[in-house]
Parts: C-alpha cells; structure tokens; sequence
C-alpha cells in the first residue's frame, strides 16, 4: 500500500509539473503601469530603425547609379576609340 | 545594344521604382519589425553575387576547354557583377544586424566565406586588369575556387552554428511577406542580366578595338 500511495503522489505531482507551463501560458500579460521613454532602454534597445532602413536602400541606390554611370562612360570612350580607328583605317586604306 | 535591352532596362526602372511601395506593403516582422525590411534587398543582392560567382566560375572552365575568348569574357563581366552585388550584400547585411543582433558583424560561417567569395572576385579583377598577357588561364583558375565557396556559403547556415537566418525562411514565407520578396528578386536578376550585358558589350568593343589596332599596324 505504502508503494501505491507513493504511486499516486508521484503521478499528482508530475501532473501538477506538467501544467505548470500551460497555467503560465494562460496568465494575461503584465498590466503596463506607466510609460517608459525610449531613452530609459539599454543603449542596444534605444537604436532606431528607420536609419538603417534608409542608409541600407539609399546605398543600394547609390551603389548602382554609379556602377551603371561608370559603365556607360567606359563603353562610350570604347566606342567613340573604335570608330575614329575604323575611320582612320577605311582613309589609310583609300590613300 | 539589342532592341531588346533598352525595353528590359525601362522594366527594370519601373521595378526598382516600385519595390519601395512594393515593400512598404509587406507585413512587418513580429521580432525585428521595420528593420527586418532590409531584407528585401539584401537577399536578392546576396543571390545575384552568388549566381555572379557560378556564371564567373562555369565560363571560366567552358574558357579553359575550348579557349574561345567568348567566355573569357563573360567570366570577366560576371567577377565584376560579383564584386557589385557583393559590396551591396556586405554592407545591407550589417546594417540589418546592427539592430537585430545588436553588432555589424560576426565572424561566423556565412558572411566569413561571403567576405572571402567577395575578395577572390576583386582578386580576380586586379589579376585580370595587372597580371600582363596569359592572366586569364590563371584567373580562370582562381575563378573556380569562387564556384567552389558559393555552395559553401549557401549551405554554411545550415551546418553551421551561427545567429544568421537559414535557408529554410524563404519558403515558409507567407503572402504578404513572399510576394514582396519575389518581386524584388526578379528586379534584381533583370538589372543583373542588363548590367552583364553591358559589361560583356565592354569587353566586346575592346576585343575590336584591339583587333583595329594590329591591323593598322599592319596597314602600316
């Protein structure tokens, strides 16, 4: 009997364990009692997003802007090379 | 230029015009919230360096094969969309983690072996613009070790320990967040084909340019 009664209160106690996580799930979240101003966060918490957001996507921008103005003007002196090259070679050929 | 590119190019502006709308209409992130929103650029970015790195890395060995100067080309075009794309990958990507992780940088797997493919593309191009007449067999060679990382860096987050996002995200994203991201995706793979076709056209002109300059030697 002593081992039956030790039985049942190890199972009543590993009920109780086990519904300890969903009686905690259950409980509402803290009341917010008062407002604290961001500037009351740790320095890592206080960093505002927008910043980056705008740094990140005005980069990206900038990044292939100039790529792109730098690429036009390397094939434009390219270009421009060959066709005064071909034309001084079509006048060497006729003289 | 091809007919083609000057309608791809006004598509591409009007999709790069768009994505900030595109975006602004994603739901935000429950954890990292408007931050989280870099995520939109800084992915594509990283899949064009990475495809940048495979196209580089394959046209070098087809060059290798068959020597035909066609694919040399392309690798060159392509090391060049690589170290583009990298330096927008490697600088949203802190950006991103100076809020959510609290630090620009952490040395772990992804971002060291995205660091390392970054610097073998510039090596690539510094070989290529200083190492003198026979330079493209050796950065063809040194292309393939950049082939080599990009599957290392895809997969590094998975085997790896590390806080960076894994692969596993992108497809278990929801609408609002998946068509967002997709949308830019297809923006940027259209500017990457654009900007490659560019840069190829470059080194087209220079091949003639060269070929213009033997045969006024001759001529002479």
């Amino acid at each position: 009997m002593p081992a039956l009664k030790r039985l049942v209160a190890a199972a009543m106690l590993a009920a109780l364990c086990a519904s300890v996580p969903a009686l905690a799930a259950q409980n509402p979240p803290p009341k917010v009692e008062e407002y604290v101003p961001i500037s009351q966060l740790p320095p890592e918490d206080q960093l505002p997003a927008a910043p980056l957001l705008i740094a990140a996507y005005s980069f990206v921008m900038i990044v292939f802007f100039l790529y792109v103005v730098s690429l036009s003007r390397r094939l434009t002196n390219v270009q421009r090379d060959v066709d005064r090259l071909g034309a001084t070679l079509k006048q060497t050929s006729k003289s | 230029m091809p007919k083609w590119f000057f309608r791809a190019a006004i598509v591409c502006g009007v999709m790069f015009v768009a994505s900030p709308f595109v975006i602004a209409s994603a739901d935000y992130e429950s954890t990292m919230g408007l931050v989280q929103k870099i995520f939109y650029y800084h992915m594509p970015s990283a899949w064009m360096f990475l495809t940048s790195g495979i196209v580089c890395g394959v046209a070098s060995v087809r060059f290798l094969m068959t020597g035909d100067p066609r694919h040399d080309r392309l690798a060159w075009a392509a090391a060049e969309m690589a170290v583009v794309f990298g330096v927008v990958t490697l600088v949203t990507g802190p950006l991103w983690a100076r809020k959510s992780w609290g630090t620009f940088w952490i040395w772990d797997a992804r971002t060291t072996s995205s660091l390392v493919q970054w610097m073998v593309a510039w090596a690539y191009l510094i070989l290529r613009r200083y190492g003198g007449p026979g330079s493209e067999k050796l950065a063809a060679g040194l292309a393939l070790f950049g082939t080599a990382n990009t599957a290392f860096i895809y997969v590094s987050v998975n085997y790896w320990r590390t806080i960076h996002p894994p692969t596993s995200v992108v497809p278990k994203l929801p609408f609002t967040m998946g068509f967002p991201l997709w949308f830019c995706v297809a923006s940027f793979a259209l500017l990457f084909v654009l900007l490659l076709r560019m840069r190829v056209r470059l080194e087209e002109q220079r091949a003639t340019l060269d070929s213009l300059y033997l045969s006024m030697d001759d001529a002479r």
